[in-house]
């Protein structure tokens, strides 16, 4: 019986030895020494700022600095105390063997719930034979949008006239934004392209965009620039106007110095085009309409592009029958590659083919030559033959 | 010795005496008018190239057909205003009763065409010279409805200024060197109809007098 008792006693205290023995034999001074050189190596947030509502991923790496001893920790946290980031998921538990000179990575889903602002999330881990690790590294939150700029639009829309808008999407944040898309709708507009794929903009990038509108009706168009902030979607909208009237700076052209001659009943039109806009007309022709009938060489003139203040001159010829008055046409093309036509109604007058009669008058000098050569031919031979009869 | 033909320009009534002696021979008479006919048929060339630009687009071939009608019409015609005016002179020398063949004066006016040919080639430098200047009107195909339209046309034509200068100037000419030919023609009927001087002078005087008097009265009435 005694016996027993003192298998049970050395029992006891060999379990009571194997559970203080750990602490005591791991916890020493070589270990502390050792966790001292295991540190947070690197810090990354995707997205590298947030914007309040946005989850992302903070990825801390541990690196252990010895070169012969590895450390296990085992318990990695992460936590705000000031409350602007939750932390969603990542608490690591388990233990995990750092060998010598090798880094572990501890990745921690988080959102932002705070305003703008910096904040400092506190990551800690356990060493199994040491104490704690903490670091805090700041991380951003930041709500400023994308900008989205007109650069150049039309002073005022034609209705089915196809007109250029020019825009910017500009990244003021301080990190990149990705699948940035331009977004049109309105229910009295078509839109070419449908939609616009700028893709990425890096951080303080200004990325152009442009797009065609062809509008049906006054109303607003309406513009969404959608984006992602990491994997979070975000969207700014804009709103512009279309009124209908006329654009100050389209291209003017006016026909002036136009001159009307007929010429073997064709009649020649010469004239010249002069831009009077501030923008340049392109592909710019004139014609004669009904009742005209053009005719060659000159049925249709391209006088070809016009710059402001540019002019070009013009030759038509058509055939007209019983009228005074022809319509002549003028057309161009402006940048958008829409065709404006103006008419002219030119006064042809009645009457046919103009004679000119020279310097008029008569003739006085060929015909007084003649005669005097004629008189002094027969005055000459009147002579002689009366010479010869003596 | 045998004449040269610079003796007809300057001393025609030797030169015939001289000429005349010998048997008929239309050799040179005839090579004369031809080449005279040539310069014609240039200036002819020249002249319808316009009318042709004018009318090409009437009808397809218009100007081909022009231009070998003024081509063609000037060089043949050369030759039937050389029979023409020996028929003329040789009737009106029957009246008085002159005798000699009409091949002998087909002859001595074959001859007397002489200065015609340098006429030509001075109307043949002025038109080279006058008729770039000329606008032509063209006439389009609508106008073959309408020729009211052709005559205007026409008359446009020919009132240019350019076209008046040139047929002034060709008018004159041809008045001289007319009757150049016909001081030449005058003593060639001589010999060869055996004329006196002053009957002569009325066969070939007349019709070229009137000729001249047509050619000025047309120059007035341009």
């Amino acid at each position: 019986m005694q016996k027993v008792s003192i298998i049970s006693c050395s029992f006891l205290i060999l379990l009571i030895a194997a559970c203080i023995a750990p602490a005591g034999a791991y916890s020493t001074p070589d270990s502390i020494v050792a966790a001292g050189k295991v540190y947070v190596s690197n810090v990354s947030y995707d997205p590298g700022s947030f914007i309040s509502g946005d989850s992302g991923i903070a990825t801390y790496t541990v690196t252990n600095a010895n070169t012969d001893l590895g450390v296990v920790v085992n318990h990695a946290t992460l936590s705000d105390p000031a409350g602007k980031v939750r932390v969603l998921d990542g608490t690591h538990q388990s233990s995990a063997q750092i060998g010598p000179g090798k880094s572990h990575t501890f990745t921690f889903t988080v959102t932002a719930v705070g305003p703008d602002s910096y904040c400092y999330p506190v990551f800690s881990i356990s060493f199994r034979d040491a104490d704690n690790l903490f670091a805090r590294e700041m991380l951003q939150i930041d709500n400023t949008p994308l900008l989205l700029t007109v650069k150049d639009k039309p002073d005022a829309y034609t209705a089915g006239k196809k007109k250029t808008i020019h825009l910017e999407v500009s990244n003021p944040r301080g990190n990149m934004v990705k699948n940035v898309i331009l977004r049109f709708s309105s229910d009295g507009a078509d839109f070419t392209p449908s939609q616009v794929y700028v893709g990425s903009v890096n951080s303080h990038q200004t990325v152009p965009v442009e797009f065609s509108i062809t509008p049906s009706k006054e109303t607003p168009v309406q513009l969404t620039l959608d984006y992602y902030n990491g994997d979070n979607p975000h969207s700014v909208t804009l709103e512009l106007p279309v009124v209908f009237g006329v654009d100050k700076k389209a291209a003017e052209p006016v026909m002036s110095n136009v001159q009307v001659k007929n010429v073997g009943g064709t009649w020649h039109v010469t004239g010249d085009v002069n831009n009077a806009g501030l923008e340049t007309a392109n592909t710019v022709m004139v014609t004669a309409l009904s009742p005209a009938v053009p005719e060659d060489p000159y049925k249709v003139y391209v006088v070809g592009a016009l710059k402001p203040d540019d002019f070009g001159s013009f030759e038509i010829t058509f055939t007209a029958k019983e009228t005074e008055t022809v319509p002549i046409k003028l057309s161009y093309k402006d940048n958008d590659g829409n065709v404006y036509d103006s008419i002219r109604d030119v006064k042809i007058g009645a009457t046919g083919i103009k004679v000119d009669t020279g310097s008029g008058g008569f003739p006085v000098v060929p015909v007084a030559a003649g005669i005097i050569v004629l008189v002094i031919f027969i005055g000459g031979w009147a002579y002689y033959l009366r010479r010869n009869k003596k | 010795m045998s004449p040269s033909l610079i003796d007809i320009l300057f001393q025609p009534d030797a030169f015939f005496e001289q000429v005349l002696k010998e048997g008929e021979s239309l050799k040179i008479p005839a090579l004369i008018v031809l080449t005279g006919g040539i310069i014609a048929a240039a200036y002819g060339y020249l002249m319808g190239e316009l009318s042709a630009r004018m009318m090409a687009a009437l009808m397809p071939g218009m100007d081909v057909i022009i231009l070998l009608s003024a081509v063609l019409g000037a060089l043949v015609g050369t030759f039937i205003f050389w029979g023409v005016a020996s028929g003329v002179f040789y009737i009106i020398s029957i009246f008085f009763k002159g005798s000699g063949s009409f091949n002998r004066v087909l002859e001595v006016v074959g001859y007397g065409y002489l200065p015609q040919i340098l006429g030509s080639l001075i109307t043949l430098v002025a038109a080279i010279w006058y008729l770039p200047q000329i606008a032509v009107p063209v006439l389009a195909k609508s106008a073959l409805d309408d020729p009211a339209v052709i005559e205007a046309a026409m008359a446009a034509f020919m009132h240019d200024p350019a076209m008046v200068e040139l047929t002034q100037i060709t008018s004159l000419i041809a008045i001289v060197f007319m009757l150049w030919s016909a001081n030449i023609w005058i003593f060639g009927m001589k010999h060869a109809r055996m004329l006196t001087m002053r009957d002569a002078a009325i066969c070939v005087g007349v019709p070229v007098v009137l000729y001249v008097v047509y050619v000025v009265y047309s120059l007035g009435a341009m």
